[in-house]
């Protein structure tokens, strides 16, 4: 069985082709988010305040039907994982980078890709949220030399949950299937004892 | 839509990006690119001599709004109004809860991108790049990630429910 | 179908179908791994023909034109690597060459001390799929042979003269120099000990075209999210 993907790295099409490619991608990953209605705040934050769940349920069900798409395809030889870029590993950056998210998340009611689904739908909030990145960005970079020491800290390698534990990659694959089927089961209970606070 | 079902497109898509160009999605990376093409515009010589400004300009050759990420989210902008404007959903609005002012919640969701762009650059992504992305990849860091963007928003979102409420 | 398979909600469907396919997936091992199939035949066939070969002077020509639809890998040590390289390559030592990911389709050129070790990766790489990948022939030796300490004549004939011109200043432009034809004959170790330090002249003249050549080392830091 010949590995045929990712496609750009074999040549399918170059570099300025894979520009469109991001367009297009770009609209269905848009299109999703809206549809599950995360172009509203309202909607986003009740995941934080127990009255929908959306956010966990969807975020989840995309993990699950991307890693078992990338697993299946994997193991039948159609996809080269090993093409596929993974992002390194900043520990440290990486869990502090992601209790600020979380902050901001509830305070501002989006984050980067819905907020710009908001702006589309019409959301001036999103529209304010995104000009508040763009500052909070140029923040950061003139910071830069003063938080580099934290940012590069950490193994700035790729590694992966299988890799680190030791563990077959099927076995982690089967174990957030798992996690995530058990999570939405309690995510269903969850709303129906706290749906009626919500709006 | 039933969240699962939106959950499945969106792994789809995801999915497709792997297949396609073998890299996830993500939208922070697209405000640095931004940011690094205006400041580059403005000073290119300071722009060059900060270090995370430069990575994104390389050498030189191509604009860095050449990003594959800038034209994924132009498709997220594009793709979302779609959606909204088929569900009816669009109308131009600010979401808040009752009990606060426009005005205050605009200054919330301005600090809250404010907080966002520094979570994200010292995460090196955001949820669409980390949590959907290196999620699905089993990414050590990113499951580490997730968890504590989780956890950042439970632990403030009691503080903040006046916002909602 | 079975009745209480239509008697399940959507969702109930849907985390079925997601619990059995996780089940499956205990026994997937989706990364290739290390093995690979390589066609003996076909490849004894090219080797044969001599088409997976570059020359010394045909790569610094290209070089010196700044072509950028390749990548020049030096499969060596970091710290032979920082002591000399050829100008405009990236340094993919042996031990991490195929792990190293890089595109299938990529036009690459290979080279080492002597020539047995990017022959061997030659091998290597067209095993995992690489179509487009050539050998510098001789490697490092015959690079500083030809290229970076040319031999010229001593009483040139107007024609050598042309030539020996050229051959100077390509020397020169790496940050050698050309030796003469009667030197050469008793310091023949001379060419492998020589550059003793990375130039730094090739470095500065090449970057406007050459650097643009280097797709790979100064790509914008895109990859993010």
């Amino acid at each position: 069985m010949a590995m045929m993907a990712p496609l750009l790295k074999y040549g399918v099409f170059g570099d300025e082709a894979s520009l469109v490619v991001a367009f297009l991608i770009g609209i269905g990953f848009g299109f999703f988010l809206e549809r599950a209605g995360f172009g509203s705040a309202r909607k986003l934050v009740s995941q934080f305040y127990l009255n929908d769940l959306a956010v966990f349920k969807v975020m989840f069900t995309a993990i699950v039907t991307a890693m078992l798409g990338v697993t299946y395809l994997g193991w039948l030889g159609w996809l080269d994982l090993s093409l596929v870029y993974l992002v390194p590993t900043y520990l440290m950056p990486q869990v502090v980078g992601g209790l600020i998210l979380g902050v901001g998340f509830v305070v501002g009611g989006y984050c980067p890709g819905t907020s710009v689904a908001a702006t589309a739908t019409g959301r001036v909030d999103g529209l304010i949220y995104v000009l508040g990145i763009f500052a909070g960005m140029f923040a950061f970079a003139e910071l830069y030399p003063l938080l580099k020491g934290f940012y590069l800290s950490g193994s700035g390698e790729a590694m992966t949950l299988p890799g680190t534990f030791g563990l077959p990659y099927g076995v982690v694959v089967f174990a957030v299937v798992l996690m995530a089927v058990g999570g939405f089961y309690g995510a269903g209970l969850l709303e129906k004892k706290f749906a009626a606070a919500g709006e | 839509m039933n969240p699962y079902l939106a959950g499945i497109g969106l792994g789809l898509v995801l999915l497709a990006a792997f297949v396609l160009v073998g890299r996830g999605l993500g939208a922070s990376g697209a405000f640095n690119a931004i940011i690094a093409w205006a400041v580059n515009l403005m000073a290119p010589e300071h722009a060059r001599s900060n270090e995370f400004i430069a990575g994104y300009l390389g050498d030189g050759s191509s604009s860095p709004l050449k990003s594959w990420l800038l034209f994924e989210v132009v498709g997220v902008f594009a793709g979302a109004m779609v959606s909204g404007l088929l569900a009816g959903r669009a109308k131009v609005t600010t979401e808040k809860g009752p009990r606060v002012s426009v005005r205050t919640r605009l200054a919330m969701a301005f600090a809250g991108g404010v907080l966002m762009a520094f979570g994200a650059a010292l995460a090196r992504g955001c949820t669409s790049g980390q949590a959907l992305t290196g999620g699905a990849l089993l990414n050590l860091g990113s499951w580490a990630f997730m968890m504590m963007v989780f956890a950042g928003a439970y632990a403030v979102a009691y503080f903040v429910r006046w916002q909602w409420r | 179908m079975p009745g209480w398979i239509s008697r399940l909600t959507l969702n109930q469907k849907l985390a079925g179908a997601a619990l059995l396919l996780g089940a499956a997936a205990l026994f997937a091992s989706p990364y290739p791994g290390s093995k690979v199939t390589l066609d003996a035949k076909e490849l004894s066939l090219i080797v044969a023909s001599e088409a997976d070969h570059v020359e010394a002077p045909e790569l610094a020509a290209w070089i010196i034109e700044g072509r950028g639809d390749y990548r020049l890998v030096d499969l060596r040590t970091p710290a032979e690597f920082d002591r000399y390289h050829i100008p405009t390559a990236q340094n993919i030592p042996m031990s991490v060459l195929t792990d190293a990911g890089l595109g299938r389709q990529e036009t690459l050129v290979l080279y080492s001390e002597g020539g047995i070790h990017s022959a061997q990766a030659w091998m290597l790489l067209r095993a995992q799929g690489y179509t487009a990948v050539y050998m510098l022939k001789g490697g490092l030796d015959e690079w500083n042979d030809q290229v970076v300490f040319p031999v010229i004549a001593d009483n040139p004939t107007p024609e050598q003269r042309a030539r020996d011109e050229r051959l100077r200043s390509i020397a020169v432009f790496f940050g050698g120099q050309p030796r003469s034809a009667a030197a050469t004959a008793g310091a023949a170790a001379a060419s492998v000990a020589a550059p003793a330090a990375m130039p730094a002249a090739p470095k500065v003249v090449a970057p406007p075209s050459a650097s643009g050549a280097a797709k790979p080392a100064a790509k914008k830091k895109k990859e993010g999210c």
